[in-house]
């Protein structure tokens, strides 16, 4: 018996892959286990073994073919058989589908054609129309095969039963599925559409779930991503293993915007930030308070001599949270450099996992200044202590001295720690010691 | 009819009166004394030994029944057991002459005539002969076990050997003589020439004539011999059986050493009771049933009755009646008297005779009377007498407790083997002749006149333009089955052939035509018009090894020998264990236009019954082939023909129906059309009528059928059906048969079992009318066309656009026709 090779699926959302390379020729004896083939997606590419001893009989696809996924492009077995119903499957992917009136008119006269296409006139229900549906077997594994929403039809059968021509009709008469999107359809009970974004007009994954002119259910239901499990278990394994509290204070900006504005009108200076500029002081602070410089080990703390910082970096994949190793023996200018540099690479995919460990930093900040955010309540990445949470800036009314009243830019300052490893009293200080920093920076550009 | 035979009016139509021959009754009076000349004293006393051997059996078995013990062994033993204690003289003289090359065939209270022939065949056979029966039956099994500390002769081992043997078969048990599958009223013993005993009353009176007829026709050594009882003397095929063993032409047409009567004995075993039934006083009018033979022929079938309370009256019988066959005098008709104390079975009460009637017999028992008579005449004293019964009694003990050990004589094992009864229900053989002998043919076949004829036939039916030869050019169905049977009668020595008009007339639909030229009387011949006999005398014949082609002309005729078909034919090959082989073809036809009682087909019939072939061939081709797989096999086939279609020409098989000898196997469908949208499956000459339907379902609605002929029904392979279903989606099936249990509704559960998945309709059964057959001019509203199929798939399968019905297949049409059972 011979078995068909696949292209795989890779993930919920790929529709289809770059062929590469076959390792083996056709004739060539196959072990199971060996590699067979390569393809890529947009973001990676992998090899794929072969999952059966035998001969690769034949292969439908050649490099850089791009190959719906689930689509058959390959066939191990004896030889001898027969391949040819594994190709015709294989190749109706790629090949668009003739329009359904040319069949009708090519069909009437011609009576070695199937009596299908020319007399059945596909008919869907009204929305909402229940009851039992009278339909063949046949008819109901072809329309559970393509995905064919049997339910709505009206079958031209004896007692109206949908047969297997009705199924035909319809089928004919919709754009052709890729492979994913049959399967999509038929696990979310999906009713295809009248346009295809793909190949030849070829209906989508993605096309069936941006419009549903049946079901009106306003959602889609998409497996997570693997980066998004883990953020969701990392947030919610600090939720309930700590006993997080976060404490807000507002930090005179007068001094960092002051300095901004010097960096700014330096010609050949680098580009030094508000965050750069906030997290130097934040350093300046922990190197004052060890004790927010460190790991909760439940029964034991680790204390770090050094500052490892940690940064919220938000990226298309999601959150990311990088370190800056050593963190304390930069100047402003190294780690402005090296916040840049680990912020690219985690927005392109390249960065190092070592660097993304909660365990690999001392201390995190995340900056939602400048999205206006004004108070929030950061998540700590355990096993850290505290994260500290930097808000936009707002004018705030205050005493200038000498009786004068007047606005002055304020910070946004909020601290979440976990109480388990601090008091309040300490956290209170320390935080006040950053707003001191800030409002006494000094830097070297 | 042969022309022969002038009926001069002028000799018929004169005055004169039926003078029959004295019948004697009881005429032997010769005391022992006077017997010594005839008799050694070994001899006499070997007489007492197997009386008092049956007596002493069958006590056993009854105390089994009624006490569940004998001799404080306990069994439980559910199955038969019809005793005969009381007739064992009769038995005994009855088997006293006969030799191993004499048949006997018996019925279902035949214990007693196994053992009196088996004991008989001991008596007869020396050592060696006896060592090679029990050393090859079944491999030495029985010999085996019996064989564990034996001491004493050999003729003692096979004492044992025939008792464990018959009694582990009376108990179903895999070492029995037919391996548990006949047990008691079916147990017989081939190598001591015992044949098949019958649990059908009467069933050997047919049988067993057939038996004669092989003996007869292939020159074999030896009479028969059919016990059947009184009360079987009302059953027809017992009737008939007679009636065929005595037909004049066996003196009258039958050359050289044909010429002459069928070597048989009815043996008429009158115990004077049909179960409850006084066969003399009540339920019959014969008064002696020796009086039967009267009615038979010229000879009243030297019919006689004889005391079988005295086993040297049955004895004296035998010898005398033998010597007639052996000039070939037969047939023979005893009515041997006697008398059973035993119920019909365990369970008879005896509430239809008096405690006086019983006592009166016993009184008079054979085995005492006889005993008595030995000791007066100085054979024997009173010791030795019970010492005889001392050591049965020690050997019923001994076999009993072998018999019933589960580790020495199991069951068969169907847990173990689950399908081993399965495959002993055909013996699949693939035998060009039974016999290794010249076959006696009266011309070389190419002499043949109808084989010239054929010679300038057409053998496919259109020309190279696809132009239909005339009919008569073409080479007809009927002429695919004369070739396929002459074939045969070329090749198998054993083959005969007979029926209803089988010789001169050609057969009834010229099928024949030309093997009368061909073949001797004694291998093709006229039966007279008694289906049961046709039958019955086939399956005898087979029986005892020679192959056989009985016909019976219409279809409608099955009824005429239904036990035969139904219960005989099918059975015996598992029944004996596999030592029996059945390769019977039996030609019947399916007719048309002679109403309602020569109109039917019946091969639902057939195909319910397991352990039957089936086939129904449409096609020259096809008919050819398949004549030519049954003539192979050593199988009972039911072979359907059909008169629709005898001269229709071959429209399929490229390059015509070959000259030469090949066979279609039984079982495959043929696609006789190919097609997409819709499989039309047909048995029989409906094919023609499906094909005309797929005409006009293409030409009409674009729709493109393939039809498929099953050609035979058991066996029967679905796949090719099932294949063609994935393609089509949508099946038909049709046939002639009336539709009400029909054959294609059992295909048509299976296919839906089979490939449900596949189905876009169920599957629909187009047959004839559950009607009486009306006559020709109304045929029209009853059996299929293909305005029915099509209205069907119209209404059932898929709705054709534009289709006006003619007929009505409508739901609640078939509701309301079930109803009222029409």
């Amino acid at each position: 018996m011979a078995t068909v090779v696949i292209m795989p699926r890779q993930g919920q959302s790929v529709e289809s892959c770059i062929f590469t390379e076959w390792f083996k020729q056709v004739g060539d004896e196959v072990k199971k286990g060996e590699p067979l083939f390569a393809y890529e997606t947009d973001k990676a590419s992998f090899e794929e073994e072969a999952a059966e001893d035998g001969i690769l009989l034949g292969v439908f696809c050649e490099e850089g073919d791009e190959i719906p996924v689930l689509q058959n492009i390959a066939v191990i077995g004896q030889p001898g058989e027969n391949i040819d119903e594994f190709m015709a499957d294989g190749s109706s992917g790629t090949q668009p589908e003739a329009p359904l009136e040319e069949e009708a008119i090519s069909a009437s006269p011609n009576v070695e054609s199937s009596e299908v296409s020319e007399e059945v006139v596909v008919q869907v229900k009204e929305q909402g129309v229940s009851g039992d549906v009278k339909i063949s077997p046949r008819a109901k594994k072809l329309a559970e095969k393509e995905a064919v929403p049997y339910q709505n039809l009206v079958g031209t059968g004896p007692e109206g039963r949908v047969i297997e021509r009705d199924v035909t009709a319809y089928i004919n008469s919709k754009p052709k599925m890729t492979p994913l999107a049959k399967e999509v359809a038929k696990e979310e009970g999906l009713q295809t559409v009248e346009q295809g974004s793909g190949l030849g007009g070829a209906v989508k994954a993605a096309d069936l779930t941006s419009s549903n002119p049946v079901y009106s259910e306003d959602f889609e239901i998409k497996k997570l991503p693997n980066i998004r499990k883990l953020i969701a278990k990392a947030m919610h394994t600090s939720l309930q293993n700590s006993a997080q509290l976060t404490h807000h204070l507002g930090a005179d900006a007068r001094r960092l915007l002051e300095l901004r504005k010097q960096v700014k009108a330096t010609e050949g200076a680098p580009n030094i930030t508000i965050n750069d500029m906030v997290c130097m002081a934040v350093i300046k602070a922990l190197k004052q308070f060890p004790d927010a410089n460190a790991h909760f080990l439940g029964d034991s703390v680790k204390y770090f001599n050094k500052v490892h910082l940690g940064l919220a970096v938000d990226t298309d994949r999601g959150l990311m949270v990088p370190v800056i190793k050593n963190a304390d023996d930069l100047s402003i200018t190294g780690l402005s450099n090296q916040f840049k540099e680990v912020a690219q690479s985690c927005r392109q995919g390249s960065i190092d996992p070592e660097l993304l460990s909660s365990e690999a930093a001392s201390f995190t900040v995340s900056n939602l200044g400048n999205y206006g955010v004004e108070m929030f309540t950061p998540v700590i990445n355990l096993p850290q202590v505290a994260i500290l949470g930097v808000n936009t800036i707002v004018p705030r009314p205050a005493d200038l001295g000498g009786g004068a009243y007047g606005f002055v830019p304020y910070m946004g300052l909020s601290l979440t720690y976990d109480h388990q490893a601090l008091d309040g009293g300490l956290a209170t200080r320390f935080l006040k010691q950053i707003a001191i920093e800030i409002e006494n920076l000094e830097i070297d550009f | 009819m042969p022309k022969s035979q002038f009926i001069d009016p002028k000799m018929v139509r004169k005055a004169s009166k039926v003078e029959f021959k004295d019948i004697p009754v009881n005429q032997y009076d010769k005391t022992i004394e006077e017997e010594k000349v005839n008799f050694t004293k070994e001899q006499l006393v070997d007489i007492y030994h197997d009386m008092a051997l049956i007596r002493e059996f069958e006590t056993m078995l009854n105390l089994i029944k009624i006490r569940g013990e004998y001799e404080g062994i306990e069994y439980n033993h559910p199955g038969p057991a019809h005793l005969s204690i009381g007739q064992e003289s009769a038995a005994v003289g009855m088997a006293y002459h006969l030799g191993v090359e004499d048949f006997i065939f018996g019925s279902h209270r035949s214990h007693g005539e196994i053992l009196a022939k088996g004991m008989s065949a001991i008596h007869k056979l020396d050592d060696e002969a006896l060592m090679e029966v029990m050393k090859t039956f079944f491999d030495g099994t029985i010999l085996d076990i019996v064989s564990k500390k034996h001491t004493g002769d050999l003729k003692s081992l096979a004492r044992r050997f025939l008792i464990y043997g018959t009694l582990a078969e009376i108990f179903a048990r895999e070492t029995g003589f037919n391996k548990g599958l006949g047990g008691s009223m079916h147990a017989f013993f081939t190598p001591f020439g015992v044949y098949p005993n019958n649990a059908i009353v009467g069933g050997s009176g047919d049988i067993a004539v057939g038996a004669a007829l092989f003996k007869k026709v292939n020159q074999k050594d030896g009479i028969v011999v059919a016990n059947i009882g009184d009360a079987s003397m009302a059953c027809g095929p017992v009737w008939e059986g007679m009636v065929f063993s005595a037909m004049d032409q066996f003196e009258q047409l039958w050359e050289g050493a044909y010429k002459g009567g069928l070597p048989i004995i009815f043996n008429i075993m009158n115990n004077q009771y049909g179960m409850g039934g006084q066969t003399c006083g009540e339920t019959m009018g014969y008064d002696i049933a020796a009086r039967i033979g009267a009615g038979i022929n010229r000879d009243s079938m030297h019919a006689e009755r004889v005391d079988g309370y005295n086993p040297l009256a049955v004895i004296d019988a035998y010898k005398r009646k033998m010597e007639l066959l052996k000039e070939k005098k037969g047939p023979v008709l005893l009515d041997v008297l006697t008398y059973r104390y035993s119920g019909h079975s365990p369970s008879d009460a005896s509430s239809y005779r008096s405690k006086e009637e019983i006592e009166a017999w016993e009184e008079q028992d054979c085995i005492v009377s006889y005993g008595k008579e030995l000791i007066k005449a100085g054979i024997a004293t009173q010791q030795e007498l019970d010492d005889i019964k001392a050591d049965i009694t020690e050997l019923m003990k001994y076999s009993m407790t072998l018999a019933i050990d589960d580790e020495v004589s199991p069951r068969m094992d169907l847990i173990k083997h689950p399908e081993l009864l399965g495959e002993m229900m055909f013996s699949e053989g693939s035998v060009d002749k039974m016999e290794d002998r010249p076959v006696e043919v009266n011309h070389p076949m190419e002499e043949n006149p109808r084989v010239q004829q054929i010679a300038k036939k057409e053998r496919f039916a259109f020309d190279n333009n696809g132009k239909q030869f005339s009919k008569i050019k073409q080479y007809q169905l009927r002429d695919g089955l004369f070739e396929a049977i002459a074939d045969r009668f070329y090749k198998d020595p054993t083959l005969v052939a007979y029926g209803e008009e089988n010789r001169d007339w050609g057969g009834a639909f010229a099928v024949y035509r030309g093997l009368t030229e061909a073949l001797p009387y004694q291998r093709l011949f006229n039966s007279p018009i008694s289906e049961a006999s046709i039958i019955g005398t086939a399956i005898g014949y087979a029986m005892c090894g020679g192959r056989v082609i009985p016909e019976i002309m219409y279809c409608d005729f099955l009824g005429r020998c239904g036990d035969e078909v139904f219960n005989q034919l099918p059975k015996w090959q598992a029944m004996s264990g596999n030592v029996i082989k059945m390769p019977v073809v039996i030609r019947v036809s399916v007719g048309s236009k002679y109403g309602a009682q020569h109109s039917q087909d019946w091969s639902s019939l057939v195909a319910h019954i397991p352990g039957l072939k089936v086939c129904f061939p449409a096609t020259p081709y096809d008919a050819k082939g398949l004549m030519n797989s049954a003539l192979q096999g050593t199988d009972p086939v039911i072979f359907f023909e059909s008169q629709r279609i005898y001269d229709i020409g071959e429209q399929f098989h490229e390059g015509g129906v070959p000259e030469g000898y090949y066979e279609i196997p039984f079982g495959e469908p043929d696609v006789k059309k190919e097609g997409k949208d819709i499989t039309i499956l047909s048995i029989g000459a409906t094919v023609y009528r499906a094909l005309e339907a797929a005409k006009e379902l293409e030409e009409k609605y674009g729709m493109s059928a393939e039809v498929i002929d099953a050609r035979s029904i058991v066996p029967f392979n679905y796949e090719p059906v099932i294949e063609s279903l994935k393609k089509t989606g949508r099946i038909l099936l049709t046939s002639d048969a009336n539709e009400r249990g029909s054959f294609l509704k059992d295909m048509a559960q299976r296919i839906t079992e089979l490939a449900f998945d596949e189905l876009d309709a169920p599957p629909v059964v187009v047959g004839s009318r559950n009607w009486i057959t009306p006559a020709y001019e109304l045929e029209e509203f009853f059996f299929p066309c293909k305005e029915w199929m099509i209205d069907a798939i119209h209404e059932k399968i898929v709705p054709l656009k534009g289709h006006v019905v003619s007929g009505n297949f409508t739901n609640a049409e078939i509701i309301r026709r079930s109803k009222l059972g029409i």
